[in-house]
């Protein structure tokens, strides 16, 4: 087995309160057209369930520390792509890969990387909060367990505060780690499934709309937060909702449907570009009509 | 509970702190513009032109930004007034400077031609009134003091007067074609300033509209201003 490579060092000493470093200080907004520092790019990528081609020839650069939004039409492949990245793709049965991902240059499809190791280093957080039927502290603990977490018990404890302090949630939860996950209200629940993503330290969050379920103040809650936490991951997040892209994201992917001859729909890669761009100058027709409501 | 939308927020208030800080740049351009143009200092006139380009990147700038929150942010209620301000003032205070820069530039045309001092003095105590009307407005913003806003008709008043004024007293320069020269692109001077007045309170009227939801159109309640052309 390969080591998947590292660009960063890990900085956990580092991490203390996020909520209070993202008050302080935020990062230039981007402007370069083509990110230079990409922690993931994908390059020629085809994703096949079966015969069916679900998403055709994508080839994107994913920027570190950044935000970057795959937004589209229902069928447009977006979240086939997410799966893609941490090959979540491989847990469905017929799903075929073509093309390369590369994490920190490393192609996490050559068969000798270990796909349980891609998924600790690019975690994701679904559209559903999935906690397990565990009490707040035990959801954490097991995502750092699962990352062959050894230590002792006070340095568990001080890992699951610093993962729940880095989700938004430690001062909500401090005094009721014990109770069940299953308690907390869906906003709650949701960055409670983001602490435990967080828990094994990977580089790179997938969200695959991490909102959806949720009301208006708690999901501007979860975009806050996901602002805060790109200045020590890099986040990828699927969101049927345009408007979160905007609020969100620095880059936006835009993905569209072609609908070939025998009526089969596969996803293509319409517009990749800086979000200030895209929404406001964006350089194809299609994305002009998407995201004006004239298309869809 | 935890604050949202902290990253939209930040930006309006820089966007704002910015467009303050055209506004105080915008008071000293006028002082030097009248300046230049009633003591001859064609320096000083080259310092006003100079300064307004750095007004004009900075109307791009902020037109950019504003495009970008828009489009992004889907402002609402006090947010969307506040953009619909902060659009209206970065085109006002653009505007501005160009009044500026027409004086400076009539510095140019008048160079070495002879000044009459009665005039001048009128066109200093313009430029003092139209000052202290950007300071009035600018603390009314910062404050968000409608009524401050409200004052501003009644400060431009005399703005209004001594530019009508003025015609007057190019007739009593007599029939010196030097002294007339000087004295015609004094009165265009005056009309400049009495068009930055004009825009001073139509910041005011913006920040009432913020404020309040209220529309005003003060330079027509009565209060002997010229009619508003925009």
């Amino acid at each position: 087995m390969v080591n998947l490579p590292t660009a960063r060092q890990t900085t956990r000493e580092t991490m203390e309160d996020t909520q209070t470093q993202a008050a302080t200080a935020r990062p230039a907004a981007p402007t370069d057209s083509t990110p230079a520092d990409a922690v993931m790019r994908v390059e020629g990528l085809n994703v096949y369930y079966g015969d069916f081609l679900a998403v055709k020839d994508v080839t994107l650069r994913f920027a570190r520390h950044e935000i970057t939004a795959l937004i589209g039409p229902s069928g447009c492949g977006k979240s086939t792509v997410l799966r893609s990245l941490n090959r979540m793709n491989d847990l469905i049965p017929n799903a075929r890969v073509e093309g390369a991902v590369f994490f920190n240059d490393q192609d996490i499809y050559d068969p000798d990387v270990d796909p349980v190791e891609v998924r600790r280093r690019v975690g994701m957080v679904f559209q559903k909060p999935n906690p397990f039927p565990k009490s707040i502290y035990e959801n954490v603990a097991w995502g750092a367990r699962i990352n062959g977490f050894k230590g002792k018990r006070g340095e568990l404890d001080d890992l699951v505060e610093r993962a729940l302090r880095q989700a938004a949630l430690w001062d909500e939860v401090k005094d009721k780690l014990h109770e069940s996950g299953y308690s907390l209200s869906g906003g709650q629940q949701q960055r409670l499934c983001i602490a435990r993503a967080l828990a094994p330290n990977p580089e790179v969050l997938l969200m695959d709309e991490p909102a959806s379920a949720l009301d208006p103040i708690a999901t501007l809650r979860i975009e806050e937060l996901m602002l805060s936490l790109k200045e020590q991951y890099t986040i990828i997040i699927v969101t049927h909702n345009m408007q979160q892209a905007g609020r969100v994201s620095d880059r936006t992917a835009f993905f569209s449907v072609e609908v070939d001859e025998r009526g089969q729909r596969t996803g293509k890669l319409v517009e990749f570009d800086l979000t200030d761009k895209l929404f406001t100058q964006p350089a194809m027709k299609e994305t002009e009509d998407y995201i004006t409501g004239r298309f869809g | 509970m935890a604050e949202i939308r902290t990253a939209f927020r930040q930006e309006l208030e820089d966007m704002e702190r910015t467009l303050l800080g055209v506004a105080d740049k915008a008071e000293q351009m006028v002082q030097k513009a009248v300046e230049a143009f009633t003591t001859g200092d064609l320096d000083r006139a080259e310092e006003v032109i100079a300064a307004d380009e750095s007004i004009d990147e900075t109307y791009l700038d902020i037109h950019n930004r504003w495009m970008n929150l828009m489009a992004r942010q889907q402002p609402l209620a006090g947010d969307l007034r506040l953009m619909s301000m902060l659009l209206h003032v970065n085109t006002t205070l653009e505007r501005m400077g160009d009044q500026t820069v027409n004086i400076a530039k009539l510095t140019r045309a008048t160079d070495g031609l002879p000044r009459v001092d009665a005039i001048v003095e009128r066109l200093q105590e313009m430029g003092d009134l139209v000052r202290a009307m950007i300071r009035t407005v600018i603390e009314a913003v910062i404050r968000r003091d409608a009524d401050e806003a409200r004052l501003l008709p009644a400060m431009d008043e005399p703005v209004d007067r001594l530019n009508r004024d003025m015609y007057q007293e190019v007739v009593k320069v007599g029939h010196d074609p030097r002294r007339l020269e000087w004295a015609t692109k004094a009165m265009m001077v005056a009309r400049a300033l009495e068009r930055v007045g004009d825009q001073v309170v139509d910041i005011g009227e913006q920040l009432v509209f913020l404020l309040t939801g209220e529309r005003v159109e003060f330079n027509e309640v009565g209060l002997g201003g010229m009619p508003h052309s925009g």
